[in-house]
């Protein structure tokens, strides 16, 4: 009975995959992520080099495509050197949480709109046959859960900072969770516009509402603020104070070598792809097709990953395009940003969006 | 399921001894954000999906990163040894008491308010004490059919507005009353200061402060 409800609505169907497929996805998306990752260092270094008119790595394999394999090898033989004041534990918890909290949120992204297996896709959900979601976890509210997952990064960071027992790492510790925990208000008030618009915090809901017009369009200021708050969110420039080289020694994670500070690394870049893929769930129509073109089988489904990745990368690629464009913001300035400027915005753009979608209700 | 919410419950048992017993403060808060998390996974494995989120976000994430950030930067020392003294009976005395209370209350229901506009009720077996309440008026399909979400909002602002007002402007002195005490007061630079306290306490001023009192 309730296995029927949650077919058709669409709810409670966590743990409903069998236990093989729930694994099978669950190793494809974290080597598959492990990948971006690797690859998106590459990329950021191809892109940096680009726009310095320099030619980047370009030494291992063909074009350099290699220079991730060499890279995450010579992480891993590295001697690894630690503190000795440190604390035992948390020196180890750090950086494994700044990478599991950041592959755990993206259980919940859906790539792609429910695909019916033997059956048809009558509304949201599936007439007989077997629904496949394109997430691992289908939670209700997987807009909240990844919001929430990414916000226990912040314990990563100040951790790593505090148990190195070592004031570079303390005081770039203070800086990024203090960063952190301010821009996450921003990022949720400027998701509020567009969960108004859909009315569901069902990230496959969201994007279904916007089959006729994307979010952008609809809320552009929240779309920009988002992507603002997403920037400091994930330390990048020109919000990168945590890790200012040219201020701090090195930030959070000084006293890291060897595959522990891989492990940093590999959150910051897996975050950066969850922010792009929220904002391309939100604002950009996730995996609609810019064609008005939906199946419902195998072949739409997967046409709808590569819809999602391409505006992914474009999104990424935009990401580093700022990095290596615009300075860095002094700190006070960030803090002003965040607070003074991001945050009332936010709320004028959900008092605005909610008087007019009550409006138009009435 | 019930799996999940064993492991779950073993786990935020042992992290909430963890909370009590660890030598070190900051131990004990991150224990506690451990069974802040554990208690998350046993609503979700409930079906609470809202809750879950809500319970990670706010405790977890929010509310627990300061403690710890508050902690780690005052480094107060590790205490040595538990202190059975006055405050540590009233602690255990309450503690029990809750226990015992919630205990009842799981077997035989709870009774919110007096008119019974929301009462919980047992539905369920005694041997399945997870799934046992139920709300009067809607049942457990209605609730996860129109979504978490939407019930907890519908409810927040028809029946319980009042008392959601009147927390939110609780929340809102609270933030104004924060603000107002760490605002650094008025016009007094350092310097100024510096000279008050010169004029109140003389005899402590260095050689040179001295000459510059006598002169000024």
């Amino acid at each position: 009975m309730i296995g029927a409800f949650s077919d058709v609505f669409n709810v409670g169907r966590v743990g409903e995959d069998g236990i093989v497929v729930l694994f099978v996805k669950a190793v494809i998306v974290l080597l598959a992520l492990a990948t971006a990752a690797a690859y998106l260092t590459f990329a950021e270094r191809k892109v940096a080099a680009r726009i310095q008119l320099r030619v980047g790595p370009n030494r291992v394999g063909p074009l350099g495509l290699l220079q991730p394999a060499a890279d995450a090898v010579k992480l891993l033989f590295k001697e690894n050197a630690a503190p000795s004041g440190r604390d035992k534990l948390l020196y180890m918890v750090g950086p494994a949480l700044a990478g599991g909290a950041a592959i755990f949120a993206f259980a919940a992204i859906p790539i792609s709109g429910l695909t019916c297996v033997g059956g048809q896709l009558v509304g949201q959900g599936c007439n007989g046959g077997y629904a496949f979601h394109w997430d691992i976890i289908h939670v209700n509210v997987s807009l909240l859960f990844v919001l929430a997952v990414t916000s226990l990064g912040v314990y990563s960071l100040f951790l790593g900072g505090w148990s190195a027992n070592s004031k570079y790492s303390l005081l770039g510790g203070l800086r990024s969770s203090a960063q952190l925990i301010s821009y996450e208000m921003a990022v949720a008030f400027a998701l509020v516009g567009a969960v108004i618009l859909a009315g569901s915090l069902d990230l496959e809901k969201i994007v279904l509402a916007q089959h006729g017009v994307w979010f952008v369009v609809l809320q552009p200021l929240a779309f920009i603020l988002y992507f603002a708050a997403a920037l400091a969110e994930t330390n990048r420039l020109p919000f990168d104070l945590p890790e200012a080289e040219t201020e701090l020694v090195a930030g959070y994670h000084t006293e890291y070598s060897s595959m522990r500070f891989g492990f940093y690394f590999l959150g910051e870049y897996i975050n950066m792809v969850i922010v792009c893929a929220i904002a391309t769930l939100v604002f950009l129509g996730g995996w609609l097709p810019l064609l008005p073109w939906i199946h419902s089988d195998w072949l739409g489904g997967l046409v709808g990953v590569g819809w999602f990745l391409a505006k992914v990368t474009a999104l990424l690629f935009v990401m580093m395009w700022l990095r290596w464009t615009i300075p860095r913001f002094r700190y006070d300035r960030l803090m002003n940003i965040g607070w003074k400027l991001l945050l009332p915005l936010g709320l004028i753009n959900i008092v605005v969006t909610g008087a007019i979608v009550a409006v138009r209700a009435s | 399921m019930s799996v999940i919410i064993w492991v779950a419950g073993v786990l935020a048992a042992l992290s909430a001894l963890g909370v009590v017993f660890s030598p070190q403060p900051l131990y004990s808060a991150l224990s506690l954000v451990l069974t802040i998390g554990a208690l998350a996974v046993i609503f979700l494995a409930l079906n609470a999906q809202f809750l879950f989120v809500v319970q990670l976000i706010v405790y977890a994430g929010a509310v627990m990163v300061l403690f710890v950030f508050i902690i780690a930067l005052l480094s107060p020392e590790a205490e040595d040894r538990v202190r059975v003294d006055f405050r540590f009976v009233i602690g255990a005395v309450v503690a029990l008491g809750i226990t015992v209370a919630m205990t009842v209350a799981a077997r035989n229901g709870i009774t919110f308010n007096a008119s019974n506009v929301f009462r919980a009720q047992q539905i369920g077996q005694a041997s399945d004490p997870y799934h046992a309440f139920a709300f009067d008026q809607s049942d457990i399909g209605t609730v996860n059919t129109a979504g978490n979400v939407q019930v907890v909002g519908g409810q927040l602002f028809t029946t319980f507005l009042l008392p959601f007002e009147i927390t939110s402007l609780l929340l809102l002195v609270a933030v104004v009353g924060a603000v107002y005490l760490t605002r650094r007061r008025g016009t007094h630079t350092r310097p100024l200061r510096r000279e008050a306290a010169l004029a109140r306490r003389p005899d402590l001023a260095l050689e040179e402060d001295r000459i510059e009192v006598e002169v000024g």
